[in-house]
């Protein structure tokens, strides 16, 4: 219901004007217009002249009308029907017209505003879902659709620029309003004279026809458009650019095969989804960035393990399949200066970069006293001060091993890691050094045990993303592991062997680092 | 008797592991603040644990329980939490833990940190003073 004050005068003005046959105005009443009824009895008219009998049947059943106008409130949203059943003198209809008339004006101005308020409202509904995304392809096909429906383009591309992992910059796209193949045979825009000032980033290029524009058909092979091109006539062309390097990340270009469609309202929209794509796509690439980071950090930190006499190791690195919690885990294998092999493997609770550049200093820790031939258990009590000392409460787990290929032992230590297999000749699989020791940071002592390990033996040391997950339990993850082991060593390669059982026991997605080690114990080689 | 309880769920934020999310709740047993983990405490959980711990010493209890009855997968980042509620730098009252069963007593065993942490079958055997 409407009871505005200004509402009311214009319906009172309404009601003046039915007159009977006598010049005495006659008895009028007022139904008021629901929003649905508003629309399909007014449509775009501030003031109509009812004569369709069904009509007005449907509004006001059982009465007989002989006048009505209905006439629009709040902009269309509402309304009222004015109506008479007295016999009328002069036309209703030439009310409605003087009303329509003076309202005319008026009528077009709430008009526009409020598709300008719909423009506003589509932009910034489509600014937040761009911005919420992190997935690149995403963003650059929900920006471009989003775009060129805006525009009512006859169809739009996105073209952007990606820095692959050479650091070399490439460039793809998305094409909305028409199939991609339509565009599958050209070559990429290349920076021509029309293309230029939106790859440069030098400002919004609009044309009612870009055919004629001085800038078009200057550049060779084609002088124009490739042949077969879908025709453009009426071209806008933005710039992305990121808000935070100010660097193009690429360009909106939308086309319209009849000339001057793209308006300045067309243009300021065009705009504002290029800005947003371009936060979106800064914090998607920053996103990406961090990942990478902690990915190629992880790595370039891992060794390549060294050749070793009369042992082949077999060592593997699998950062996190899912998520960003790539960064924690490690292995070393060091050759000793009096002739044994250390193998090391651990874990730095936390992820990412952090967790990742803790694992370096811990590993080359580890080497620096390794390196000094201290015994497994004062290597881990001195990391171990060293790791609570430098990162405050932190907890790492790390099993260490010494082979001494004079006496055909290994001696190992292990701070709170799980338990390393060995497997020797003839002999099920076995577990050692199980429940040892607290985590390095943690505990401050560190026993140490020794076993034989003959050749034909072999060593598997790892990390727990092989063995359990927020599905897998660890005591079932390792009896999984222990199964799988005689399957491995009777294989003809040890290393697709690993990759094969490890796909087997995660299922193909790992949802933490997997690091692990296979010595296997050939015999020594002859001097 | 809970007079008081807050939770702090962890969501499947951008493409997290699938898996059950966990949650922790804090709640008040006379004189004892109970943090009740359920669900997988690992890296997404653990800063979570972290916060409410963090906020129970602050009511300065006369214990602190953290009952893990509820947990479906300890992970090292879970156990890393513990180790420091029960003598980080912000643990001020005496730290109880309710684990029973492999899921959470094992992790804990092969890290022996059970030779450290005061480990209770039930909340109830937890709460006795």
């Amino acid at each position: 219901m409407t009871s505005r004050p200004g509402f009311d005068a214009v319906l009172e003005a309404v009601r003046q004007a039915f007159v009977g046959a006598d010049g005495a105005p006659a008895a009028t009443e007022v139904r008021p217009l629901g929003p649905a009824e508003a629309g399909a009895v007014l449509g775009d008219h501030v003031a109509l002249a009812v004569t369709d009998r069904a009509v007005l049947a449907d509004l006001v059943p059982g009465r007989e009308i002989t006048g009505a106008i209905a006439v629009a409130a709040d902009g269309g949203r509402h309304g009222a029907l004015v109506y008479t059943t007295a016999a009328t003198g002069a036309p209703p209809a030439a009310v409605a017209a003087a009303i329509e008339a003076a309202t005319a004006d008026l009528a077009g101005t709430v008009r526009r505003l409020r598709n300008e308020a719909a423009v506003l409202d589509a932009l910034h509904s489509t600014g937040r879902e761009l911005t919420a995304q992190l997935d690149i392809d995403r963003i650059v096909q929900d920006a471009t659709d989003a775009a060129t429906k805006a525009t009512g383009a006859g169809f739009g591309a996105f073209f952007y620029n990606l820095i692959d992992e050479f650091g070399e910059s490439y460039t793809l796209y998305t094409i909305s309003g028409v199939p991609k193949e339509a565009f599958a045979r050209f070559p990429m825009p290349r920076n021509t004279a029309v293309f230029a000032p939106t790859f440069d980033g030098a400002g919004t290029v609009r044309s009612p026809d870009i055919t004629k524009d001085p800038r078009f058909g200057k550049n060779a092979p084609h002088h124009g458009m490739p042949a077969g091109h879908l025709p453009v006539c009426s071209y806008l062309a933005v710039s992305v650019i990121s808000p935070t390097s100010g660097e193009v990340l690429g360009g909106f270009f939308f086309g319209h095969p009849e000339p001057d469609r793209f308006t300045a309202r067309h243009e300021y929209l065009a705009e504002g989804i290029a800005g947003y794509s371009a936060i979106a796509l800064d914090n998607a690439r920053l996103y990406e960035r961090e990942r990478t980071l902690a990915t190629e950090l992880s790595r370039s930190m891992l060794p390549v393990a060294p050749p070793t006499p009369g042992l082949d190791v077999v060592t593997r690195y699998l950062p996190a399949a899912t998520g960003s919690k790539v960064g924690g885990d490690w292995f070393d294998v060091i050759r000793l200066p009096s002739g044994g092999t250390a193998f090391v493997i651990g874990d730095v609770v936390g992820h990412g970069v952090t967790a990742a550049t803790v694992m370096g200093q811990v590993r080359t820790a580890i080497r620096s006293y390794a390196l000094l031939e201290l015994p497994p258990s004062e290597v881990l009590r001195n990391v171990s001060e060293l790791t609570a000392g430098l990162f405050g409460e932190s907890f790492v787990t790390c099993f260490y091993a010494v082979h001494q290929p004079t006496d055909g032992t290994l001696r190992y230590a292990n701070a709170g890691h799980l338990p390393a297999i060995m497997i020797r000749p003839g002999e099920p699989p076995g577990q050692i050094g199980e429940a040892l020791a607290q985590p390095l940071g943690v505990g401050s002592v560190f026993p140490q045990r020794t076993t034989g390990f003959p050749p034909g033996a072999d060593l598997v040391l790892y990390t727990d993303g092989l063995v359990e997950s927020r599905t897998r339990d660890l005591t079932l993850g390792i009896e999984w592991l222990l199964a799988g082991i005689p399957g491995l060593l009777a294989a003809a390669d040890l290393g697709t062997a690993w990759d094969k059982l490890v796909e087997e026991l995660t299922s193909g997605r790992h949802d933490d680092d997997i690091a692990l080690i296979h010595v296997r114990h050939r015999g020594e080689d002859p001097p | 008797m809970v007079t008081m309880s807050e939770r702090d769920v962890t969501g499947n934020a951008l493409g997290d592991a699938a898996g059950s999310a966990g949650s922790v709740a804090l709640e008040h047993h006379e004189g004892a603040a109970v943090l009740r983990v359920d669900g997988a405490l690992d890296l997404a959980l653990a800063p979570k644990l972290r916060q409410l711990a963090e906020r129970a010493a602050r009511l300065e209890p006369e214990l602190l329980v953290i009952d893990l009855t509820g947990v479906t997968f300890l992970a090292s980042a879970g156990m890393a939490e513990l180790v420091r509620a029960h003598r980080g730098p912000t643990a001020s009252a005496p730290l109880r833990v309710v684990a029973s069963g492999r899921i959470t007593l094992r992790p804990l065993e092969l890290t022996r940190l059970v030779d450290e942490l005061a480990i209770y079958p039930s909340l109830s055997d937890a709460l006795v003073r």
